[in-house]
Formats: structure tokens, C-alpha cells, sequence
């Protein structure tokens, strides 16, 4: 099979894909239910993408990061995230775009990116798989500054109820073993999120999809409200680790219970040293501790 | 040739206090401000000292909850005072050790030689608190505050939201955290086991302490009456163990059945004000007032409360072993504790920290334990759980109070030397000030 790349002229904009992805999903359902069973081949390439220098500033604000000249690991995903949203809009994209479940990210930021560094953006989809519930898939997006690749993100999302033909479901063994009881323990911070913070977040990554934005154009899209980012709890821990991450760090993070918004999120933060009295990781997960249902765990840890 | 530097290291006292009465929340000074009350708090001093037009070498107070228009909040209280108009100020602000961090850098400056005499004090209110602007409204305003033509002006405008003009009040939430103080004790007051019996025990404590302080007239040259108070509006000196028991935990609530932090146990939102007069021997001396105390040592500390590596208002734990030590000092030296009832759980956490032998080995560096704090010398005039906590003003409330029970006991004699008092007191941030006070 040949490999092939897509140059696209500019960042994609991600309204557009998502208006596209709603015409798609209706013509999705009567097409391609014998058609498409394997990935594209293709990787979609933008040279020459300067982060947002006011954006940035907003997304560290919202996101409790110091306003550093150092870019977060977070707004390279959201830059990035645009050119991963073009490869799951392509027509021979084997999932419906709409409706796709965000189940994991994983990011390696390996060299400091600066705010007017020129960076070079690479995404493809892989490891289309079998889930319990559906079908899951790896978006990967790699960013390169002058010097090689500075950050990679994959993002595995799952299509609910979209089995493809000749993807097995997973045995009683595999993905579908059962969760281990979730404890909470005590939490070493607690977030309270207004509704506004859908449409916040969306305003400083450019990530507009309708199901974070109001009650009403959630509702629309068949949810009882709209929901937090994933993305958004996610970078706030991220930022919440604090400066003891340093630059470099591999920053994992698995979605569970969506943060119906408004919330409050408790969360808890644990770090953990090497011999030596260096930090090695933190380990953070955010759960409701009315319902006792995690939203999210994940954890940073250095670069090995 | 270098300059030849004025003064050795000299001796800082402290003359004397003055505090006005500390208010409930919405009670007694609903209708004064920081600088009313901070204003009040000085001419009180002046009275009593003798201070009219005096020129002091410094002033400097502070207030936690401060307006941006209070930026010079001190220099503005002296002006409206009896002091010389032209006495010097500053504002300082370290959350609830803004007052003792007053006392004990205005002290460092007698010490060098730079003044000879220094105001400290601080203030603070709850029921006048600065409410600001939404971000988005403020937001707007600075950029209509650029804007140049009316195209540009217009498009400022047009970026208000209808809930942009909500006013948004200060929280008592840490920033970093989103906990409030109260939630971060509760986790501190589990952690070392402390029982809803202690904390309620240590707060009758402090009412019974306080109230026999008033009756046998301990304060009459430390307080003066405002807008009808003569007193403490918290103290409660007929509350009982039984009153006590019978509130409901107000922080810790998701611990359940562990959740023993009330109203009785925690110190209320209060409004109030105090200022200390110290100075060097000679200017005390020259004037023929009074010196009660010398003020000895201070230490600040902070701890890494973040991630929850220890406890919010754990702080002092570390910074008074730091100070002993270079002071060549144990617990078992002193002869009166004034350790800030933020809480009764912080307290009690403070003092079960320091009979930790593990934990004082681990996390103090120290052989074993650090200490016992014996109960019968500590807070023995009261504190915050009792009086109250203006957050600025505790520091003074404090400084005055220990000064004037040292000067006393040392004057008894009974000891053969002069008494030695240990002041700690926590503040927001994970910070902490401490200072040892010798009696005269």
C-alpha cells in the first residue's frame, strides 16, 4: 500500500469540518455501510503554522498556565487538532465523525516549542480496533520545529455502535473486561465549572463542537446538557501539575463520566519522586463526589 | 574610604497596643471601612501614648481584603490620625501574618538604627469588602480605554455581556486549589487524627480564657470602645460543651461521619483593627513610656500545600524549629504560647506535629520529637477563636497581648528571669510567621 500526503494550504477550519462532518454523518449512514473497512493511507501535512501569540495568552489564562513564551502541551493539541479533524472528515474515513467518544490522549512534548517558532504539522489515523462498544481508532498528530519532531499526540476515539464488518469484537478477555471499583480519594483541589466554560475553552482552541457549547445545541445532538472538553480537564491538570514538570514529559490521560456542565470537579493530584528526591510523576484524577463517578485519570511523568 | 555605618544591632520593644473591639461580620462595623477602623485603631494609640503630632519613624499595616483605591491604605489612616502628618508609611499584605510580618520588619529597622520608632498594625473587614468588575467587563473597559476612534470604541462596547455586569466578590477559596481554608483544615484536622472533642475543648478554651482576660481588666490599656463595642462581639462567655457539641460540621462534610470542623470550632468572618507601638530603649526611654516586651526573633516558612504535600496552614511547624534552633531554644524555654486559632483543628495539628517523632525526624531534620506545648500556657488571654479574626489585625491583637502578659509575669519575678513568649501565626498561601517576644 502507498503512502500518501495531503498538503493542505492552511490550518483546516474546524466550523467547516464540523458542518461537514453533520452533512456526512446522514450520508454516511445509507453509503458506506459495505464500503469502507480500513484507514487512509493518507497524511495530512501544513507547513508553517505560528501559534496565536493573543490565543495562546487567553488559552494560559483560562487554563491556569503561567504566560510563559514556552507553548503548553495542550494548545500544541489544539493547534494540531484541526489537520487531525481533516483526516476523520475524509470521505474514506471509515467512522462517522459525529458523535465520536474522545477515550484517551496520550502527548510526548519532547522539545520546548516558543510562541513564534515555525512549526509543521503532520496527522494520520492507525490502529483501527474493535471495542465493546463500538469501534475505536488512533489519530496521531506529530508537530516538527526547525530541529525534528518537538511533540506527538495520539488521540484514540471511539465510534458508539459502529462495527465494521470483519473487525472482530473484542473476546471476553479483552477490552471488555470490567473497571475496578473507583475510590476516591481525598482531593487536593476542587474545580467549579459554569456553563460558560464549554464556550470558553472553545474560544481559546477553536474547538467548536456543539456538544460543549450551550444546553441547546448539546440537546440537539441528543446529550441532557452540554459537557466539559475533555480536553479542557485535562490541560487544566496538566497546568495544575505545576512548573515541576519542567518542558519535557509524556502527559497521558484516560476520559471516563463526561463533566455535565455546571460541575464540580474534585480532583487530586499526586506527586511522586525519584531516589534522588526528583519529581518523576504526578498522577491526577477528577471525579463527582456526589455520584462518585470518575471523569478523568491521567498522569505526567519525565521524558525517559 | 567606606562610609562608616551608623548603629550596631540595638534592642526593638514594644511599648504598648491598641486595638478597637473586634466586630462580627455584618455586626458592629457594618457601615465602617478598612480605613475608618485602621484610623480608629492609631488615634486610640496616640491617646493612650501620647503621640499627637509626633513624628514616628515608620508606619506600616496592611488589610487582606483591600480596594485598588486603598493603595496607600496606611499612609492614608496616619494622615486622617493624630500623628505628625509627616510620619512615613507603607501597606503591606501577607494574607493573616500581615500583621506580625509588620511588627517584625518594622522591629529589623529599629534594630539597625534606621528609625526609632515604628507603628505596626493591620486591618480588615468583611462586611466592607471590595466587590469588583467581572474580567469581561473589565476587559472591555481597558479596551475601550484604547480605543481611539468611535468605530473602535463602539466595538469595546458591543464585547459586554449582559453577565458581564455581574460584581463578582472576593472568595475565600486558594487560588491554586479552589478549597477554601476551611476545606484544606479539614483535610490537615483528619490527617492528624484530631478528634471533634479537642477542637470543640480548645474553643471553650479560648471563650473561657477571653472573657476571664475582660473581667479582671487584662485589656483596658490594650483596647478602646468603637461605635458601641467594648468588647469582643464573638465572645460567648456562657457557651457551653454541650452548645458546643450540639453544632454541625461546616468543612470536611464529604468526611462523613470524620467531618468535625463547626462555627464553634473555626474562627467567624470578623471585622477590626490594631496597631503596636515599638521602638528602641532610648526613644521609649526619652519620652518616659512604658516598655513591655522585647521583640527577639522571627522566621517565615511556607509549605508545598499544592498536591496536599502538607497541610494549608502547616506552615509555622516548619518555621518555629528553624527559629529555636538558631535561637538555641525548646518548647519546654517558654513560658506562654499565642499560636493563632485560624481553626482549633490548626492549632491541635501544630501541636501533634511536634510530639511526632516520625514526623519531626522525616519532614524537620530534627533527632526526635520536637516537643510538647504545655496546654496551660497557651492562648492564656484567648485568641481567634474567641476574639475573632480581622485577618490583618490578628498579628497586632496578638504582639500587644503577649507583650503585656510577659511584661506582667516578668515583673512578678517569680520566674528569675524574664518570661519568654512564642508567637505563630499561619496565613493563606501555605505561609507562616512566627516570632519569639521576652518580657521586661
Amino acid at each position: 500500500m502507498r503512502e500518501e500526503t495531503v498538503e493542505l494550504p492552511e490550518l483546516p477550519s474546524l466550523s467547516k469540518l464540523y458542518v461537514t462532518a453533520a452533512a456526512e454523518a446522514a450520508r454516511l449512514l445509507i453509503s458506506r455501510r459495505d464500503g469502507g473497512r480500513r484507514l487512509p493511507d493518507a497524511r495530512h501535512h501544513v507547513a508553517v503554522v505560528r501559534p496565536d501569540l493573543a490565543r495562546l495568552t487567553a488559552y494560559q489564562h483560562l487554563l491556569g498556565e503561567p504566560a510563559r513564551d514556552v507553548v503548553p502541551a495542550g494548545y500544541l493539541h489544539a493547534l494540531a487538532f484541526p489537520v487531525a479533524m481533516s483526516v476523520m472528515a475524509r470521505e474514506d474515513f471509515p467512522l462517522p465523525l459525529l458523535g465520536m467518544v474522545h477515550l484517551r490522549n496520550r502527548v510526548e512534548y519532547r522539545d520546548p516549542v516558543a510562541y513564534d517558532d515555525a512549526l509543521d504539522i503532520t496527522a494520520w489515523a492507525e490502529n483501527l480496533a474493535a471495542h465493546r462498544a463500538g469501534t475505536q481508532v488512533e489519530v496521531v498528530a506529530e508537530i516538527a520545529g526547525g530541529g525534528g519532531p518537538v511533540w506527538r499526540g495520539v488521540s484514540s476515539y471511539l465510534a458508539k455502535g459502529a462495527f465494521l464488518p470483519g473487525i472482530d469484537k473484542p473476546g471476553a478477555n479483552g477490552a471488555g473486561a470490567q473497571r475496578e471499583e473507583f475510590r476516591p480519594p481525598l482531593p487536593t483541589a476542587l474545580w467549579r465549572l459554569g456553563v460558560d466554560i464549554g464556550r470558553e475553552y472553545a474560544g481559546v482552541s477553536g474547538d467548536f463542537n456543539p456538544i460543549h457549547l450551550s444546553v441547546l445545541s448539546a440537546r440537539a445532538l441528543g446529550l441532557k446538557r452540554s459537557i466539559a472538553h475533555g480536553m479542557y480537564t485535562a490541560s487544566r491538570a496538566l497546568a495544575e501539575v505545576g512548573a515541576q514538570k519542567g518542558d519535557s514529559f509524556v502527559w497521558d490521560v484516560s476520559f471516563e463520566a463526561p463533566v455535565f456542565l455546571p460541575a464540580m470537579v474534585s480532583v487530586n493530584i499526586a506527586d511522586a519522586v525519584d531516589a534522588d528526591g526528583a519529581w518523576e510523576r504526578s498522577d491526577f484524577v477528577g471525579w463527582n463526589a456526589t455520584a462518585g463517578r470518575r471523569h478523568f485519570v491521567g498522569s505526567v511523568a519525565r521524558l525517559s | 574610604m567606606p562610609i562608616t555605618q551608623p548603629a550596631p544591632v540595638r534592642k526593638a520593644v514594644v511599648v504598648g497596643g491598641n486595638r478597637i473591639p473586634f466586630a462580627r461580620a455584618n455586626g458592629a462595623y457594618t457601615e465602617t471601612s478598612n480605613l475608618d477602623m485602621l484610623t480608629a485603631a492609631l488615634d486610640g494609640l496616640v491617646a493612650r501614648f501620647g503621640l499627637a503630632d509626633e513624628r514616628i519613624g515608620e508606619v506600616a499595616a496592611g488589610a487582606v481584603l483591600k480596594h485598588s483605591r486603598d493603595f496607600n491604605l496606611t499612609r492614608e489612616a496616619v494622615l486622617g490620625s493624630a500623628l505628625s502628618p509627616e510620619t512615613p508609611a507603607y501597606d503591606v499584605q501577607q494574607a493573616c501574618a500581615t500583621g506580625l510580618e509588620t511588627v517584625l520588619s518594622l522591629s529589623d529597622k529599629i534594630k539597625l538604627g534606621r528609625i526609632d520608632s515604628a507603628i505596626a498594625g493591620g486591618v480588615d473587614t468583611t462586611s466592607d469588602a471590595p466587590i469588583v468588575v467581572s474580567e469581561g467587563l473589565r476587559r472591555a473597559v481597558l479596551e475601550l480605554s484604547r480605543a481611539k476612534t468611535v468605530q473602535q470604541k463602539l466595538k469595546a462596547l458591543s464585547r459586554i455581556r449582559p453577565k458581564d455586569l455581574t460584581p463578582v466578590a472576593p472568595g475565600t477559596a486558594e487560588p491554586r486549589t479552589g478549597l477554601s481554608m476551611g476545606e484544606h483544615q479539614a483535610l490537615t484536622t483528619k490527617q492528624w487524627g484530631i478528634t471533634r472533642e479537642a477542637q470543640d475543648e480548645l474553643a471553650l478554651a479560648s471563650h473561657r480564657n477571653l472573657a476571664a482576660a475582660y473581667e479582671r481588666g487584662f485589656f483596658d490599656d490594650l483596647l478602646t470602645p468603637y461605635r458601641g463595642l467594648t468588647r469582643d462581639q464573638n465572645l460567648r462567655p456562657d457557651t457551653t460543651p454541650e452548645r458546643m457539641a450540639s453544632l454541625k460540621p461546616v468543612f470536611g462534610r464529604h468526611l462523613g461521619a470524620e467531618a468535625s470542623m463547626t462555627a464553634g470550632n473555626s474562627t467567624p468572618l470578623t471585622d477590626g483593627a490594631s496597631a503596636v507601638l515599638l521602638a528602641s530603649e532610648d526613644w521609649a526611654a526619652e519620652r518616659d513610656l512604658p516598655v513591655l516586651a522585647e521583640i527577639v526573633d522571627g522566621e517565615a516558612a511556607a509549605v508545598d500545600f499544592v498536591h496536599g504535600k502538607d497541610g494549608l496552614l502547616m506552615a509555622p511547624v516548619f518555621a518555629v524549629p528553624r527559629m529555636l534552633a538558631r535561637l538555641g531554644l525548646t518548647l519546654e524555654d517558654f513560658d506562654y504560647f499565642e499560636i493563632h486559632e485560624a481553626f482549633a483543628g490548626t492549632v491541635l495539628a501544630a501541636l501533634a506535629a511536634w510530639e511526632d517523632e516520625d514526623f519531626c525526624r522525616e519532614r524537620l531534620g530534627l533527632d526526635g520529637a520536637f516537643g510538647k506545648v504545655d496546654r496551660a500556657k497557651l492562648n492564656v488571654n484567648g485568641s481567634s477563636l474567641a476574639a475573632g479574626h480581622p485577618f490583618a489585625a490578628t498579628g497586632g491583637r496578638i504582639a500587644a497581648t503577649l507583650a503585656k502578659q510577659l511584661h506582667e509575669r516578668t515583673r512578678a519575678g517569680d520566674l528569675g528571669r524574664p518570661a519568654r513568649g512564642l508567637v505563630s501565626v499561619c496565613a493563606a498561601g501555605g505561609m507562616g510567621v512566627v516570632a519569639v517576644l521576652e518580657g521586661r
